[in-house]
């Protein structure tokens, strides 16, 4: 009997071993069985072979907004441009307040001064100034040209399409006015905030 | 007569005094600009296109009083670049030229001393720069990682105590036999252990415990990547940029309320920082296996493969896909979508993804199975409050408020249906 327990310990420690001594190469992805099942014939993205990809030249998704169709150049036209989001609702603005605070504040500042934590006025890793957006020459600027400046980039700062489409664009932009005109913005957001109310009851 | 002459000039010569003493107080507080006050004026209107060392959408400043031949010149310059440009000054022209035509702002309402504080200001920087930054960290490498020792350790002491216990059997049964020779009892010839069945049938058994266990774990893991790590082209830090830079993940990460995957950022992206941040200056940076990485390095990788040139801030050559390793995943046969994770769902990023933020190269966090999933969607609840995904489940809604249940699970509304995954 004891003999047995003795054993049995002995063979215990000497698993115990084997499973710490079995390390594991945490650079290579492991072993999959039926690779067919993992990587289907079927026409996917981001399946090794197929990544980002614009959509076909001239479609429009449906429910998108159409088309911008000035050029980076044409800034006059864009300054005169008019924020098609009409009736914009206080919901529609915490949402462009949620994305300006997510793509814009990193550098603008979520108090829209220009002092982003990246730029940290002028100890963060960023060495331009970022434009101030309530003072300044940029605290002029249309909402069109905002639109435009996000859809382009200008000087500095890149083009922000690839991350916001369009109605996303045009709800930052309509933040960023609302914080600069709060008295225009409030009027705005509460008359269509009554209308969702009488439609809920 | 002579008197009055002295006592006239003494009365004169006081008010003569004063008044040179203003004229040589007011001239050295002209020509000792204020670099604290250039400062503040070059962070208001300077900075979002010049720095002092590098290079952004106009030039960089250190020097620029050397470059430019008359420093009225520079200050024309300054308070209306295109002025200057039409008198035909080749420095200039050569200048705006160099920068794809791009027109400086024009300063008109700077006065000469609001410009001279400005350049002593970039003079001031540019000693700074000269003797300041070049304290690169030389910070010791990171301590060996210990689990291989470790296991090295646990090992030999098994090994030591197998041995042990083997010459304690052996006293043991040889302690037995002198007494049993003492006491004058018979005992039977002992069987030699390699015949004895006992021990045999011992031996199968455990070799069928360890092999049977080895053999289940290997098959649950196939396919599973928990802790995969892979070594990515560029070494990009999720920890730098997410952690200390508090960069949203849905800066680069877009897509992932907008659809199925969270996508890896396209280059463009990169760039809208990188454009201007060309150097590495946080904190020492280590691969898993301890080795140095020089981040400056790194960040011209991704030059290289997009064709930029940072000393000229131009795109100068095609640029190559990063071809950056996948990590997380999933066989085809099951369906994940980000989007509704994120948006209907409103799950946080870490609750899959692990502290993302404190992993400088990043790995599986999740074992991904199907088992993890089930587990997660057995036990959360779903958040009806200010979402319209769940509208239609008003009579989960209703039977709350009649207090029929108390919450519900996401396996309640279908969240275990096979299809859910498997279509």
């Amino acid at each position: 009997m004891k003999r047995t327990s003795n054993i049995l310990i002995v063979a215990a420690l000497a698993g115990g071993a084997l499973l710490a001594a079995c390390g594991k190469d945490h650079r290579k992805p492991g072993k999959i069985y039926m690779p067919d099942m993992y990587e289907s014939r079927a026409y996917e993205f981001y399946n090794g072979k197929l990544a980002n990809m614009k959509p076909v030249e001239g479609t429009v998704k449906r429910g998108e907004m159409l088309p911008y169709h000035l050029k980076e150049a044409d800034t006059a036209q864009a300054n005169a441009m008019k924020n098609p989001l009409v009736n914009l609702t206080a919901a529609d603005l915490a949402e462009g307040k949620r994305l300006f605070d997510i793509y814009c504040g990193i550098c603008h500042g979520q108090k829209l001064d220009g002092n982003g934590p990246l730029y940290n006025g002028g100890s963060g890793p960023y060495s331009a100034a970022p434009a101030n957006f309530l003072a300044g020459k940029v605290a002029a600027y249309s909402e069109g040209r905002i639109f435009h400046v996000i859809t382009y980039g200008f000087n500095m700062m890149g083009s922000y399409a690839s991350q916001l489409d369009r109605e996303q664009r045009w709800k930052v932009v309509a933040y960023i006015k609302s914080v600069q005109h709060p008295e225009t913005a409030v009027v705005a957001a509460a008359a269509p905030a009554a209308t969702a109310d009488s439609t809920a009851k | 007569m002579y008197r009055r002459v002295s006592i006239r000039l003494r009365k004169h010569f006081v008010s003569v005094f004063i008044l040179c003493a203003g004229l040589v107080l007011s001239t050295l507080t002209v020509s000792a600009a204020d670099p604290a006050a250039g400062k503040a004026l070059f962070q208001a209107n300077c900075a979002s296109c010049h720095n002092v060392h590098k290079k952004l959408t106009g030039p960089a400043l250190a020097g620029v009083e050397g470059r430019w031949a008359d420093k009225k010149l520079l200050h024309a310059w300054i308070k209306n670049s295109q002025k200057v440009l039409a008198t035909g000054d080749k420095y200039a022209n050569d200048l705006y030229l160099a920068y794809n035509k791009t027109a400086m702002t024009s300063f008109e309402s700077f006065t000469d001393a609001d410009i001279d504080n400005i350049l002593a200001y970039v003079a001031d920087e540019e000693k700074k720069g000269a003797a300041g930054p070049k304290v690169e960290g030389t910070a010791t490498a990171a301590a060996a990682d210990d689990s291989s020792s470790n296991s090295l350790i646990f090992g030999i002491v098994t090994l030591i105590l197998a041995v042990v216990a083997i010459i304690l059997m052996q006293i043991n049964s040889n302690l037995h036999k002198l007494a049993a020779d003492k006491t004058g009892d018979k005992v039977p010839e002992p069987v030699p252990f390699y015949r004895n069945k006992a021990y045999i049938a011992l031996v199968i058994v455990i070799l069928f415990m360890v092999g049977g266990y080895f053999t289940i774990q290997g098959a649950i893991g196939l396919g599973r990547q928990q802790d995969y790590m892979p070594e990515q082209p560029i070494f990009y830090s999720h920890k730098v940029h997410a952690g200390i830079n508090q960069i949203n993940c849905l800066y680069c990460h877009s897509s992932a309320e907008k659809g199925k995957v969270a996508m890896i950022p396209s280059e463009n992206v990169c760039m809208n920082c990188h454009k201007a941040i060309n150097e590495y200056t946080g904190p020492d940076l280590f691969t898993a296996e301890g080795k140095k990485v020089n981040g400056t390095a790194e960040i011209h990788k991704l030059y290289d493969a997009i064709g930029w040139d940072a000393s000229a801030q131009k795109y100068t050559k095609p640029g190559k896909p990063i071809e950056w390793v996948k990590i997380h995943n999933l066989p085809d046969h099951v369906y994940f979508n980000h989007s509704q994770h994120v948006v209907a769902g409103k799950v946080q990023c870490q609750t899959c993804h692990g502290p993302i933020q404190e992993m400088d190269e990043v790995h599986q966090f999740a074992d991904l199975s199907m088992g993890w999933c089930v587990n997660c969607h057995r036990t959360t609840k779903v958040q009806f409050a200010d979402n319209k995904y769940y509208s239609i489940f008003e009579k989960l809604h209703e039977d709350i408020k009649n207090k029929k249940i108390d919450s519900v699970t996401v396996e309640m509304v279908g969240g275990t249906e096979c299809q859910k995954c498997h279509y």
